[in-house]
């Protein structure tokens, strides 16, 4: 069924089909570890590579696993690769894992993981797999970096623990507290709406 | 209007000629007497604070009628002036004034437009401003200063809740008289710290009827209630209800921000139901709370519930018969 | 092979082919994990316990541990105390280290913390609230400075600065550090810290 050229296969992850603004999926890490830009870009790197490693996986085996317990052997080989990313960044990155703290080990229950080895690797080649993988994991990675910088920079005046607003900026603590990250995701996917019908409006 | 029953109601449920400026501008004027006292107690600072929050609603109510293509005369239906003496009223005297226009923003835009505007909103503008202000600025929204006729030389001030619940003052005998409190020569809010001035403007709404009394009576029926129980139990560990009554922002939230025509319940049943929760809430947040005071927490939680209690409370319409 | 054969088949193996995989990347990670979180223990003692060049465990129960700090010539120099408690949202761990005798308090550092960032969490900042615990007078309970004062002057010998906004935190970490000194008090007095290590004291 491909019916889309590669390149728009990965684009469509970037905006229009964008995990987080335009599906609203994997909510529960971008509101809790978008508190600061490392630790976004950590989550978001480990999502990354358990995404693609899993969508690879899935798309070669996919003839082999029967229907009815594909879910049972997806979330098996998610999990998998979960366990891989946390053992690996508490053995090397141990400040960023205890800051991510349970939230490593969360990614398994991350629909985005779990939602495209249903929508797209179960029924695509390994090739197509790995790009769609591509370009949702980077989609992902923009939505988790948009909203930690405007969270740091706003309820810490750092950018990568970087003072970057000047002495007079009296940082906004609610932007790093929970509340913060629905009011920032809230105005966020407003805007994404507001661009997604300013565009179609255009087109037509 | 002898029987209730045939009154068909909806929101906003004003009667006759009145028209949403013409309430809006009554409660304007209500107010006039505790922005007063603010000014004689806190001097330049209360002026700065008014100025800037009132016209910093203003601009950014402006920025949005204009976005959203609404006619430009809703500006001065009073609403956005009144979120903004009302955020003031409630803001600490010391506030940054760089502060104050955040908050402003907030409670437009977060308070009031993302829902819709006047009317769709669901929680009080300038509390939601204020609950921002709260949460992102802790430590400046909850610095004190005594008002300029009551200098008393310390380096950190306390508001009579405060002292209540952190100094233990009812155990020594510290509370602040009643006296102080009744005129408002206290620390707090620019705004809630003269009990006699916002009664007065209270007692003008209540003759306009320009808000339903069953809020505020029932509000401070049940605190009376309830703080009088533990007050009774444990006179040297519980302050008063009258203490409880005129200190910190009882008065100004039972009457002028309870009492909201859009974030409150339509039928008098509804009213009470509402009324009663947000007082046991603040009974509950005052006397075994994180907070000192629990006004504002209560009103935002129980105007979340008026849609609820606007359903289960609505009259019933003539010849309408039960569906259960 | 009919279908069900065929599940659990397809089940077993993806199971063993990953918990094989999980066995191997934990064996291979385990050290480097135990090694970094010894490296922060012995970094916290050096920080509470100056002058510390080799620590060892003198006693040690559930989430409680006394670490004995000495210097290069192996002379006991002070007591490394880790210990946590609750503190205004979740536990808080901590070292503190004393002298031998435990007359006086070096200093004090927060390990884990998940205070209300920018109030509570402001326990682990230095200039606001770590300094001043910086060579209390451990002979009695310490106890807390409120409001807030700015210089370490200002404070009595056994007094600690509250942070402005957050005293909940400030207290909680004050009972902590009380209740733990009492209990080192105690543990010594009981002849129960054991070097392993026989000529050391």
């Amino acid at each position: 069924m491909p019916s889309k050229s590669v390149g728009a296969e990965y684009i469509k992850g970037l905006w229009e089909e964008n995990p987080v603004f335009r599906q609203l999926l994997g909510m529960c890490p971008i509101l809790a570890v978008t508190n600061a830009v490392i630790n976004g870009i950590a989550m978001g790197l480990a999502t990354y590579f358990v995404l693609i490693l899993s969508s690879v996986v899935v798309s070669s085996i996919k003839k082999l696993i029967p229907s009815q317990v594909r879910i049972a052997s997806y979330i098996v080989i998610i999990a998998t690769f979960v366990t891989i990313a946390d053992r690996f960044m508490a053995a090397f990155f141990p400040p960023i894992s205890k800051s991510l703290g349970p939230y490593i080990p969360l990614i398994v229950v991350n629909c985005i993981i779990l939602g495209r080895q249903e929508a797209f690797s179960s029924k695509n080649s390994v090739g197509r797999s790995l790009v769609d993988a591509l370009g949702m994991s980077t989609g992902f990675i923009l939505a988790l970096l948009v909203l930690s910088s405007i969270r740091e920079i706003l309820g810490m005046g750092t950018f990568l623990g970087h003072q970057v607003m000047g002495a007079w900026f009296k940082p906004w603590i609610i932007m790093i507290l929970p509340a913060g990250a629905f009011i920032t995701l809230g105005i966020l996917l407003a805007v994404a709406l507001v661009i997604e019908s300013e565009t179609k409006k255009r087109k037509n | 209007m002898t029987n209730n029953r045939f009154i068909l109601k909806s929101s906003p449920h004003f009667k006759g000629k009145d028209s949403v400026p013409k309430i809006m501008y009554a409660v304007i004027i209500s107010l006039i007497p505790a922005i007063a006292a603010s000014f004689y107690f806190f001097r330049i600072r209360a002026l700065l604070i008014y100025l800037l929050s009132v016209s910093a609603c203003l601009i950014t109510e402006a920025v949005f009628l204009k976005a959203r293509k609404k006619p430009m005369h809703s500006l001065w239906d009073g609403s956005a002036i009144i979120t903004g003496l009302l955020l003031a009223m409630t803001l600490p005297p010391s506030l940054s004034l760089e502060i104050v226009v955040i908050g402003a923003v907030v409670s437009i835009t977060l308070g009031k437009h993302v829902f819709g505007g006047l009317g769709d909103n669901i929680f009080n503008p300038a509390l939601v401003g204020r609950a921002f202000l709260q949460v992102a600025f802790p430590v400046a929204m909850t610095t004190w200063i005594p008002p300029v006729t009551n200098q008393i030389n310390t380096a950190t001030y306390a508001t009579p809740l405060g002292n209540l619940k952190f100094q233990a003052a009812a155990a020594q005998g510290a509370l602040t008289p009643l006296k102080d409190l009744f005129w408002g020569n206290i620390g707090g809010c620019l705004g809630e710290t003269s009990a006699v001035a916002l009664l007065l403007g209270a007692a003008f709404l209540l003759y306009k009827r320009a808000i339903d009394w069953r809020i505020p009576v029932g509000i401070i029926s049940i605190l009376t209630v309830f703080t009088g129980i533990f007050w009774l139990t444990g006179p040297d560990k519980y302050a008063s209800p009258a203490f409880h009554f005129l200190a910190g922002g009882l008065i100004i939230g039972a009457f002028f921000m309870a009492t909201d025509m859009v974030t409150s319940p339509i039928s008098p049943l509804g009213a009470w139901i509402y009324a009663l929760g947000i007082g046991l809430l603040i009974g509950i947040i005052r006397l075994f709370g994180g907070f000192p005071e629990g006004v504002m927490f209560s009103i935002l939680l129980m105007n979340t519930f008026v849609p609820l209690i606007n359903r289960y409370t609505r009259p019933r319409i003539l010849g309408e018969r039960s569906t259960h | 092979m009919n279908l069900s054969a065929r599940m659990i088949v397809v089940l077993t193996a993806v199971g063993l082919i990953s918990g094989s995989l999980m066995a191997v990347v934990g064996m291979l990670t385990k050290d480097r994990i135990a090694l970094n979180r010894q490296q922060e223990i012995e970094a916290a003692i050096l920080e509470v316990v100056p002058g510390t060049d080799t620590s060892e465990e003198l006693f040690t129960e559930k989430n409680f541990t006394i670490y004995g700090g000495k210097n290069r010539d192996g002379n006991l120099i002070g007591y490394a105390v880790y210990t946590s408690g609750t503190g205004f949202q979740d536990i808080i761990s901590l070292m503190f280290g004393t002298d031998p005798n435990i007359t006086k308090i070096n200093a004090l550092s927060i390990l884990e913390q998940k205070e209300t960032p920018g109030l509570g969490a402001k326990i682990t900042d230095k200039e606001l609230f770590l300094r001043f615990w910086d060579n209390k007078n451990a002979g009695s309970a310490l106890s807390l400075r409120k409001p807030a004062v700015r210089s370490q002057d200002e404070l009595a010998a056994n007094e600690v600065n509250t942070i402005t906004g957050a005293t909940i935190s400030s207290d909680k970490v004050l009972s902590i550090v009380n209740q733990s000194l009492e209990k080192l008090k105690q543990i010594k007095q009981a002849g129960k810290l054991i070097s392993e290590d026989n000529d050391a004291e």
